[in-house]
């Protein structure tokens, strides 16, 4: 009642402001604004005439009507956050206006993010960078992650191939652990995401902005897990007034952008029949193929969202169902989602009390690649895809050699995903300084792996057929205080949380073999050879308890103090230390308010200065800390005709009570501003990190030691960088609009120490293999190491020098038969980049925009382990080669060495679009249609197909096995990267 | 609605949650293990945890990195490089040169593999003694077992840490001298074998795959027949009783054909007394045949895969076998056909190993290869064949040099030549039954079981002829002559995990 009542006067109150200066106008306008980006309608744009206190706000629909003195000719169209124009109305009734959004970086009320509550932009004390919605890359958009590739400084986001199925890797200012997860905590809409790959169910269409925590002081809120960095992800909201309906669609095609240089049919018969002792004839199965073509298609992505939102009465609410269906390049192999989201807001008891809620829920169906590239090298181009009769030409070559096309297109392995994100919250306003409320979160996390592989000819094999089932859960709530009070010019806010995390996940699995009916694929299980079928099944939880408080003060908008600490228990650590602190504290100094205050050209200045600490437990499971029994090898009892083969149960880790999170610990300065009114803007950070507690599996002697590795908190690294964004608008017009933003990441990253003790007794390893140079005769090659004093992944390579008169490789001026044990020397090599740049122009003419984005590494080394195994004449005649082998002279089989340790520096036309906005059709409220293109080209002097590779495997310590598992800067046959063309439209509807 | 109860559940809890102690509790809970102070309890249980005593063995028994040790560094086994395959940074030509790598990893795993078998044994006493009613045969066998292990490690790598208590300060574990090692093993056996079961496979089915009585006293007569090796004085009269009493034993006999005790199914082998079960399902680790096999063999045997085309005879010692030798049965060499007899077109096996790598296509045929574990038709790499660490065949063997070299023959030309007719070679006279002749006969009898270093190194010490550290055919030079290679390098994983430890001799720092 009291609601409606208010809503009444407040009616009535905006009709006497508009009715009673009209009797003295003589001269109306009307007209619609909309966002330059999208198209679409902007609600409460201030519209006032020049020179006069006569305005209005536009409608929901962004429509506006002005009436002013008949002699005034401008209008001054202002938004938050965006570029204020002035428009020209001579002789105009109506007009349309588009606007674009400014990244003025200390925008006055811009609401930003920092975890457990939000700031004014102009506020914020830690290294913070938000990007939002218009400035997302454009193209084919299938993951949130890929919207914010390059855009901000310090992150740097890794998308190796375009497999569809997978996921970029994501680093925060360089590598913050040896063992663990890498990716920063996601953070949706309040919501701490169990896995942050699970941002990549969210539409990308459906988030408004992300916030970045960068620098440990921000992070630090998050305690144990803040050490890489948060992402804090807002999704789009209803608003208040009318219903809106929008359409976002696209449909694209991708090509693969870069093919290998393979002999074809005749240069390969041509190449073995120069070969001593050949029978060509054995080798020539009569077929002309291009196998990288035959396993490659032209694949078409639609991606479809519709949003419906709106709201009243305090009411608001957003719901959207989008559809997005990506075929990869490689055969069988896409992915396909349906996400549908609801989100809802209520306010009640005058406005007391706000009680949000939203649900995701999204349905992920992939099929994974299973093209072997490797047998593309392996196989002849002499042999045929199919036989005469259309069946598959099946074959065997040597250890690893079939058919590539027929094992893709044969071959089941699949996924099915059900994720749920639901949440809700309840605040409550005490006195108006003061709100408490509560949070509640659950994650229900399905996937279903399928796998089938049929038997194939010539192979001999049996089929087999697995399934996996992945259960994940988690329940969290928390217990929030926030008061926040202004005394003439000392503002004060504080946040005090209390929180529980309790997380689950159960997996099961089933294989069998040998069946019957290969069509049932993973349907029929049991239906295989009984004594070959296997069950495994799991189950884990751990809790995490948190207490964190936060107090900012700030003086006048002047002088800034933010001051937080964060308890976090955890029973995944050591007893020995369960909980821990991490601290943080902030100052900052608003020179534009003080020093500078009168300096014209000077809109804003701000420097900042933080230091905190965060924590990453990522690499330890659940159990890590205690001794446990599990299932050992099974054991031959002979005694037991009924159940011979009994599985021995054995300890499975050498228990280690002292565990606990890494550490790392930073301090960050940086200055933001904002100049030549509001022309140019950006920030610049600079940030020292050190990570101490390294975990990681280190040796130990056995005996004592029950297995020879234990997981223990030893070692340090460093991170030190700068992150500089810079923003400018050099051409703003009334038709005609230029803005041009860039970024650039430098950040060394250093191990500092591998050595530390356990319970008195010393851990030391001098490095640690991670990488090795992969392909026939090669294993057990370690390339890429971590070593104190040095990049992580650095190099250890042979220096290649050229070949001898025979055609013999020759490594600092010797073969290797030249060297005791035939083993040359090796050098340390640094392969990270020296800065990653990204830079974004937008031009705006009239109805017309058009985009670009470039962005580039710099510096960076990669090993091309595919030219390493397939790039030498040795091959001949078993197996295919390059081009390049048959000229380049070198007749000895592969060496690992720095010859294929090749500069992969790259600068990519990651994205541009250029779109028309329609907004004069009848019933439509605004009508955008764009092109647009991804990976148009890459500058490189990288050979292999692209120079972006995975640094994604994080190290899998295996206690058993002593093989390095990360192959970072190591390129192996990689899923090819596409090139791809997209053609969209949104439309809303009011 | 739903979003009210869940405000008000999670309130409910929350407020709760707050004023009780389970706020800050952070207890573990454990789903699919079992915790130290729950297990175990029942008998069943403490069988299954004793039985990791055993694991260490699937290494030891199938082709594993001591095995691979034991065997590529002699004259009876080669892996030459094939164009790149089987190159690995030059590791396996390293093992046939001697140029041995302290950061080799194959060293590192067969130290890892050793050591890890006696850390369990001792985890295993260790739980044993806080047990009741725990017969003493169980402890002793334990101890048995481990007392094999160190011989194995000792025999490797010389001064080895000789750990026995598990419960010992990681910082204060040093190397203890090879003679030291020595005497413990010796006391350790011969405490502990008597009190092991006396029953044989034929009559006790439960004892199979366990260590028994006669198991204990090969562990025996083998420390003792290379007593000169680890402590400079020879003990050829009490390697000639240990190896008598499983002689004597009568719980073995020679199987009718020698090839036959390492049969796909080779449970019923009357020869064999400690094997390791292996099964192509259960129990991984035999994969002997996936080492040597050509790829083509796939279609002899409808292999699951193709196999790694690696391991191979050395041309001597092929050559070693004559014609009319059973035993030579256990090369694959020649023309290689389907399972249904059809040749495979190009697949023709060489016995010339001429060069330690050869790029050229042909090179991949190169070597005889090794059927003596016969390979399971339609396997994968792991097969069925259980491994054989002692037979009977090897007591005689070792009877009779350990008599030669006492200098009182005895029985020992009756024993060589029941091994020697048996595989259809024509019996020794006495003056056949020399040093040399009876390596050779044991290089037949043993091939590619495990013991050749172990052999050729006792020849060479007690007899002064190079028989391990001299040239051979293809491209190994004469080794240093301060015969550091004797012993093998300390690996250097393992120099980091207990700075305490020294180098062996001529391996650097």
């Amino acid at each position: 009642m009291q609601l409606k009542n208010l809503l009444k006067v407040s009616c009535l109150a905006i009709f006497c402001f508009f009715a009673v200066p009209a009797l003295a106008q003589n001269k109306v306008i009307t007209g619609k604004v909309t966002d330059s980006h999208d198209g679409s309608p902007m609600p409460g744009v201030s519209i006032v005439a020049k020179g006069s206190t006569i305005g209005t706000n536009t409608g929901p629909d962004g429509s506006f009507k002005l009436s002013l003195p008949a002699t005034n000719n401008t209008l001054v169209v202002s938004f938050i956050g965006y570029a204020k124009q002035e428009v020209d109305i001579t002789g105009k009734t109506s007009i349309n206006i588009a606007l674009v959004g400014s990244a003025t970086a200390l925008s006055e009320v811009q609401i930003v993010s920092v975890g457990y509550g939000s700031q004014r932009r102009k506020d914020v004390t830690g290294a913070i960078s938000s990007i939002s919605a218009k400035d997302f890359n454009q193209g084919e958009a299938t993951n949130p992650l890929t919207q914010l590739q390059g855009k901000v400084p310090g992150l740097v986001i890794t998308n190796a191939g375009s497999d569809p199925t997978s996921t970029p890797t994501v680093r925060l200012r360089g590598q913050t652990s040896i063992t663990g997860n890498q990716n920063p905590l996601v953070v949706l809409d309040g919501v701490l995401l169990d896995d942050p790959n699970q941002l990549r169910n969210i539409p990308p269409g459906d988030i408004a902005s992300v916030d970045v925590l960068k620098d440990a002081s921000a992070a630090s809120i998050y305690g144990a897990r803040g050490a890489n960095g948060v992402l804090l992800v807002t999704t789009k909201k209803g608003r208040e007034g009318g219903v809106s309906i929008s359409y976002d669609g696209y449909t694209g095609i991708d090509k693969q952008s870069k093919y290998y240089d393979l002999l074809n049919r005749s240069e390969y018969l041509s190449a073995i029949s120069a070969l001593p002792n050949v029978t060509v004839s054995t080798y020539d199965k009569g077929g002309n193929t291009d196998w990288q073509k035959a396993v490659s298609r032209t694949a078409y992505t639609q991606s479809h969202a519709v949003a419906i939102s709106g709201g009243a009465n305090g009411f608001t609410y957003r719901g959207s169902v989008s559809y997005l269906n990506q075929q990869g390049v490689a055969l069988n192999n896409d992915k396909n989602m349906l996400g549908l989201r609801f989100s809802a807001e209520q306010k009640a008891l005058n406005n007391k009390l706000d009680i949000n809620m939203g649900i995701t829920y999204s349905r992920i169906k992939q099929n994974f690649n299973n093209v072997n590239y490797d047998w593309i090298f392996n196989t002849p181009p002499t042999y045929p895809v199919y036989n005469a009769d259309g069946s598959y030409y099946s074959y065997s070559l040597e250890y690893n050699g079939h058919n590539p096309v027929q094992h893709a297109v044969k071959t089941l392995n699949n996924s099915y995903e059900n994720l749920a994100i639901l949440y809700a919250s309840a605040d409550y306003s005490i006195i108006p300084s003061l709100k408490i409320g509560v949070t509640g979160s659950t994650n229900p996390d399905h996937t279903q792996n399928n796998l089938f592989n049929p038997s194939f000819p010539t192979e001999g094999t049996v089929n087999n057929a697995k399934s996996s089932s992945y259960d994940a859960n988690s329940y969290k709530g928390n217990i929030h205080i926030n008061y926040d009070k202004t005394f003439g010019k000392h503002s004060v806010s504080a946040t005090a949380v209390y929180e529980y995390n309790d997380y689950f996940t159960n997996n099961f699995t089933a294989y069998g073999e040998n069946y019957l009916v290969p069509e049932n694929q993973t349907d029929n299980l049991g239906g295989g050879n009984p004594q070959k079928s296997a069950i495994t099944s799991n189950k884990t939880e751990y809790k995490l308890i948190s207490f964190l408080a936060r107090a900012q003060y700030n003086y006048d908008s002047r002088f800034y103090a933010t001051a937080s600490i964060r308890r976090d228990g955890s029973s995944k650590f050591g007893p020995n230390h369960e909980w821990g602190y991490f601290p943080a504290m902030d100052v900052a100094y608003r020179l534009k308010r003080d020093l500078v205050k009168n300096v014209e050209w000077i809109d804003d200045l701000k420097i900042r200065a933080g230091f905190g600490v965060t924590g990453n437990a990522d690499a330890i499971t659940p159990y890590s800390a205690i001794g446990l029994y599990g299932t050992g090898n099974t054991y031959y009892n002979p005694s037991d005709n009924s159940f011979p083969y009994k599985p021995s149960y054995q300890p499975s880790q050498n228990p280690n009570p002292d565990l606990k999170w890494e550490r790392r610990q930073g301090t960050n300065v940086g200055i933001n501003f904002s100049l030549f009114n509001n022309r140019l803007s950006g920030d610049v950070d600079f940030y020292n990190d050190k990570t101490k507690d390294l975990l990681y599996l280190y040796r130990v002697p056995t005996p004592p030691f029950l297995f020879n590795t234990i997981l223990a908190n030893v070692g340090s690294l460093s991170n030190k960088g700068v992150d500089i964004g810079l923003t400018g608008q050099p051409i703003i017009g009334k038709s005609f609009n230029w803005t041009v933003s860039g970024n650039i990441t430098f950040v060394k990253t250093r191990i500092t120490n591998l050595a530390g003790t356990y319970n008195g007794f010393n851990l030391a390893v001098d490095q640690i293999p991670l990488g090795n140079a992969l392909g026939r005769g090669l294993s057990a090659t370690p390339i890429t190491y971590l070593k104190p004093g040095y990049a992580p992944f650095v190099f250890y390579l042979p220096h290649y020098t050229g070949v001898d008169a025979n055609g013999q490789e020759q490594f600092d001026g010797q073969t290797v038969d030249k060297y005791p044990g035939g083993i040359p020397p090796s050098h340390y090599i640094d392969p990270s980049p020296k800065f990653n740049y990204g830079i974004t122009n937008s031009f705006n003419y009239h109805n017309w925009s058009f985009n670009f984005f470039l962005r580039g590494v710099y510096g960076q080394k990669a090993f091309n382990n595919t030219f390493l195994q397939y790039e030498t004449s040795t091959r001949l005649p078993s197996n295919n080669t390059t081009r390049a082998a048959l000229t380049n002279g070198v007749k000895s089989a592969p060496t690992a060495s720095d010859r294929w340790l090749e500069g992969a520096s790259y600068l990519r036309m990651d994205n541009a679009a250029l779109g028309y906005t329609f907004n004069k059709i009848k019933g439509i409220n605004s009508l955008r249609v764009y092109v647009a293109t991804n990976n148009l080209f890459v500058i490189t002097k990288y050979r292999g197909l692209d120079p972006e590779i995975s640094n994604a495997i994080s190290y899998n310590p295996d206690p058993s096995n002593a093989t390095p598992q990360n192959q970072s800067y190591i390129d192996n046959v990689p899923y090819p990267k596409t090139r791809s063309f997209v053609i969209g439209a949104n439309f809303s509807l009011k | 609605m739903k979003k009210k109860i869940n405000i008000k559940h999670i309130v409910a809890l929350l407020s709760m949650c707050i004023l009780t102690q389970a706020c800050t509790k952070l207890d573990k809970n454990v789903y699919s293990n079992a915790t130290y102070d729950n297990f175990p309890k029942t008998p069943a249980q403490v069988a299954a945890v004793v039985a990791g005593s055993y694991n260490a063995m699937t290494a030891l028994g199938g082709p594993g990195n001591t095995f691979t040790m034991n065997e590529t560094t002699t004259d009876e086994m080669i892996v030459p490089t094939r164009g790149n395959d089987w190159y690995d940074s030059g590791k396996w030509q390293s093992y046939w040169t001697h140029n041995i790598r302290p950061d080799d990893n194959t060293i590192n795993g067969a130290w890892g593999d050793l050591s890890g078998g006696i850390t369990k044994c001792n985890f295993v006493l260790n739980l044993l003694a806080g047990q009741s009613n725990i017969p003493p045969a169980t402890i002793a066998e334990v101890k048995v077992l481990r007392a094999y292990y160190l011989l194995m490690f000792m025999d490797m790598f010389g001064n080895i840490p000789l750990v026995t208590d598990y419960n010992v300060d990681p910082s204060k574990v040093k190397q203890t001298p090879r003679a030291d090692v020595y005497a413990f093993i010796e006391s350790e056996l011969t405490a502990n074998v008597p009190l092991l079961s006396t029953n044989g496979q034929s009559t006790d089915a439960t004892i199979y795959g366990h260590i028994n009585q006669w198991g204990g006293y090969m562990v025996l007569a083998k420390l003792y027949l290379n007593a000169q090796v680890y402590t400079g004085t020879a003990q050829w009269t009490k390697a000639a009783a240990a190896a008598d009493k499983v002689i004597q034993s009568g719980k073995y006999s020679l199987q009718p054909v020698m090839l036959d005790n390492f049969a796909v199914v080779n449970d019923a082998s009357v020869e064999n007394i400690f094997v390791v079960p292996f099964d192509n399902t259960y129990i991984h680790g035999m994969t002997i045949a996936w080492n040597t096999l050509n790829y083509n063999n796939k279609l002899t045997y409808n292999l699951l895969g193709n196999p790694n085309n690696g391991w191979c005879a050395p041309t001597a010692f092929y050559k070693s076998f004559t014609d009319q030798d059973a035993r030579k049965k256990m090369w694959a060499i020649g023309q290689q056909y389907t399972s249904t007899g059809d040749p495979i077109p190009g697949v023709v096996l060489s016995p010339y190993v001429l060069q330690l790598s050869n790029p050229a296509d042909s090179f991949k045929y190169a070597g005889a290869r090794s059927i003596k574990y016969y390979p399971q038709t339609g396997s994968g790499a792991d097969m069925s064949n259980d491994g054989v660490i002692f037979r009977l065949a090897d007591a005689y063997l070792m009877k009779a040099e350990a008599e030669i070299r006492a200098g009182s023959p005895g029985d020992a030309l009756t024993l060589v030549n029941a091994i020697r007719t048996r595989s259809g070679v024509p019996a020794w006279s006495a003056s056949n039954l020399t040093l040399p002749n009876l390596l050779a006969e044991r290089g037949r009898e043993m091939a590619w079981e495990g013991w050749r270093r172990n052999d050729l190194i006792r020849f060479e010490v007690a007899d002064g002829i190079k028989y391990y550290t001299g040239p051979r055919v293809p491209g190994k030079t004469q080794d240093a002559s301060d015969n550091h290679t004797l012993i093998l390098p300390i690996p250097s994983q393992q120099k980091i995990s207990n700075p305490n430890l020294v180098q062996n001799p001529g391996y650097g720092q």
